[in-house]
């Protein structure tokens, strides 16, 4: 039996050896959160992001980390020539890294976005835009955690309420100009990470989707992964030039759609 | 504790009873105290549960400090147990407490006026009068202001219509003389904020009490609960207690399923959710978002929260050196903004203000909290929590809820738990049961 010294020791030994050949160097820590996560530098493919342009709110502390508030928006005209493609939400803190990306038209018409996300900790979490004409920005908040002891929550889903859906958009549009619009659907977004009493994972099981279409033509696709909170809620902009309709369409694991459609009215 | 002074000797030997390894350890050799026998001046801002604790703990663990108490009101009513008054289990008048032992057994002085300003490079507090008071420390324990207006349509005015009751006062008067002059059949609505908030667990406590005055009184009443959240304090317990004890009559409302609520009609009693449904009330009750009380905002020891970041082991400001602030004020999650939690904040911060002066490291901070919640007579919950510092944060290190199968005898004893608490702690905060 080794003693405490020795065990104590030990765990200094590896603990150097580790420092040597793992990313936990300082030259590293200092580099920005999105060359740190391997998914994100996927998303950048060698480019490097250009400074400032886009902006992730999220709060300093989060006394709920099942369902962390989230806004990102990006600085960009939004025309035919110049817009925001693609929007990736990173985590570099869950179990895996991807949170959502959300792909935008012209037709959008604002590049910002908010929603409500899971965070299993304190961490940083990546926001990565990238423009039609191939630019990059990138933006890494730093987010507290923690659950109140007077925040026990419950872990309740009602399924009576399994896909219901809501959509509300502005009263009256101008034309051409954006407009934000309301979405939320009720879904566990089951992560399958999550034990049953048995101690049997329960399978993954989310809204994997949400399209948003003008009178036909897609203005928003957001993909969402296993870090969007429960009852996904999902707020972006349209700037339609015609009335007509919004419908936004929502696609699960288990092969359930639902489309909900709203009128939009313009002078 | 007998009466009377205690040396600073024996103020150390006190605080190491208290679990101040460090201090003892670093001791070393304690600096005469400041010119004209004073140990330092202290001016502590807020007569509450923090700010009182305090002000008695910085006197009992060294009376050489001079300590002057700032607060508006002569007595202090508080905000736990005034949902008890709404259900007609206490009397308003037993929630109120004065400062009468502070100034006669531990020798603060006690200036009923309102801070109005901080000049933290002169080291001075602007009195609402035009006084101004010299400190070497100053403690802000200011509880929560409203963020009038962030809550499309509740403003100042609207509050006279539709009561926050979240700071006890007229507020309080003035929502319970509302239910008093409902009719039978009417609907209580109560618009419940995002977090954080002062009492988690209270907008939950509060439906109960409503729907124990309605179940004598008026029991054809509704009670609708809409929630900025959709997971609160003590859920599962809240839901069980309120079916338990009152059927149908309450309905929670979660933001996913549009509880959300983002105008208020104050003059038409309608609120308005996320989603556009309109909510009709007969009484209308609206918790809204808050930020850390006004003084603190004047110090600028406030971040883009509206809240005050701290130092965990003091509750130092991270902004503005020689200022401690404690309480519903600050951002000091997990621990709840609760009046225990300020209780507890008060003693810790009291005892690193003591070390501070002296110039010496002051304790390894503990802290406990329970929020008791009645909601029925002799219908009682709970939760607890030990905090303490884990790698530069405070972290939560025990604690827990209420059994969800209970008893009635365990529910019937938390109840009376809950009374024996509040006895305590205002008798420990004010020396008034």
């Amino acid at each position: 039996m080794m003693s405490r010294r020795m065990v104590k020791s030990a765990m200094w030994l590896v603990g150097g050896v580790l420092l040597l050949i793992s990313p936990l160097s300082p030259a590293w820590a200092a580099a920005p959160p999105w060359e740190r996560v391997e998914a994100v530098r996927a998303v950048l493919g060698g480019e490097t992001p250009v400074p400032g342009g886009i902006r992730l709110d999220l709060p300093l502390v989060s006394q709920d980390g099942s369902a962390v508030p989230l806004t990102v928006e990006v600085e960009s005209p939004m025309t035919v020539d110049d817009h925001v493609e693609a929007i990736h939400l990173f985590s570099t803190g869950n179990p895996t890294p991807e949170i959502a990306v959300i792909r935008l038209t012209p037709e959008a018409g604002r590049a910002r976005v908010t929603m409500r996300v899971r965070l299993n900790e304190s961490q940083s979490v990546v926001a990565v835009a990238r423009t039609n004409t191939g630019r990059f920005h990138a933006v890494a908040r730093d987010v507290r955690v923690t659950v109140s002891g007077c925040l026990a929550r419950g872990n309740d889903f009602d399924d009576a309420s399994f896909m219901l859906a809501r959509v509300r958009a502005p009263d009256r549009f101008s034309p051409g100009q954006p407009g934000e619009v309301l979405t939320l659907i009720n879904h566990p977004m089951e992560t399958g990470l999550r034990q049953n009493g048995d101690g049997n994972l329960i399978p993954q099981r989310i809204i994997h989707r949400v399209v948003a279409e003008v009178n036909g033509s897609a203005v928003m696709e957001a993909e969402l992964h296993r870090s969007v909170a429960a009852n996904p809620y999902l707020r972006f902009f349209v700037a339609p030039t015609a009335g007509g309709t919004l419908a936004v369409r929502w696609d699960e694991d288990g092969g359930e759609s639902t489309v909900q459609e709203v009128p939009l009215r313009l002078p | 504790m007998t009466r009377g002074r205690i040396n600073r000797r024996q103020a150390l030997k006190l605080m190491g009873a208290m679990g101040a390894g460090p201090f003892l350890a670093a001791g070393g050799r304690i600096p005469p105290a400041a010119a004209g026998g004073s140990a330092g001046r202290v001016v502590v801002v807020g007569g509450g549960f923090g700010g009182a604790t305090l002000a008695k703990y910085l006197k009992r663990f060294d009376p050489a400090v001079e300590v002057t108490l700032v607060e508006p009101s002569r007595r202090h009513f508080t905000c736990p147990f005034s949902n008890l008054y709404l259900g007609g289990l206490y009397e308003f008048d037993a929630l109120g407490h004065g400062y009468e032992e502070l100034v006669r057994r531990y020798g603060v002085q006690v200036i009923h006026s309102m801070a109005d300003d901080v000049d933290a490079d002169a080291r001075t507090v602007r009195l609402a009068g035009g006084e101004t008071l010299s400190w070497d420390r100053l403690v802000l324990s200011p509880g929560i202001d409203i963020r009038w207006g962030e809550l499309e349509g509740y403003t100042r005015a609207a509050a006279e219509k539709a009561p926050h009751a979240w700071q006890a006062g007229p507020q309080t008067h003035l929502l319970k003389k509302q239910l008093e002059a409902m009719e039978d059949g009417g609907t209580f609505i109560l618009v419940a904020p995002e977090n954080p908030f002062r009492c988690p667990p209270g907008p939950y406590e509060r439906v109960a009490m409503v729907a124990n005055y309605f179940k004598s009184h008026k029991p054809r009443s509704k009670i609708l609960l809409l929630d900025a959240k959709d997971n609160f304090s003590k859920q599962g317990l809240f839901l069980d207690g309120w079916r338990h004890n009152y059927g149908e009559m309450i309905e929670w409302v979660g933001r996913s399923h549009d509880g959300g609520v983002v105008r208020v009609d104050a003059d038409r009693l309608e609120v308005e959710t996320e989603f556009g449904t309109l909510h009709q009330a007969s009484v209308l009750n609206v918790v809204p978002p808050q930020r850390a009380g006004f003084i603190a905002q004047r110090a600028g020891v406030t971040d883009a929260s509206g809240w005050v970041p701290v130092e965990p082991r003091t509750f130092a400001s991270r902004k503005v050196p020689g200022v401690y602030v404690i309480g519903d004020a600050t951002e000091a999650a997990p621990m709840p903004k609760s009046g225990f939690c300020a209780n507890a904040q008060g003693k810790v911060t009291a005892a690193a203000i003591v070390a501070d002066l002296a110039g010496v490291d002051g304790p390894d901070p503990s802290w406990a909290n329970t929020c008791y919640s009645t909601v029925a007579p002799g219908y009682g919950i709970s939760v607890a929590g030990v905090y303490g510092v884990r790698e530069g944060h405070i972290a939560e290190l025990a604690g827990g809820v209420s059994p969800a199968d209970a008893d009635a005898a365990f529910r019937r004893r938390e109840a009376e738990y809950a009374v024996a608490w509040y006895r305590a702690i205002t008798q420990d905060t004010w020396g008034t049961a």
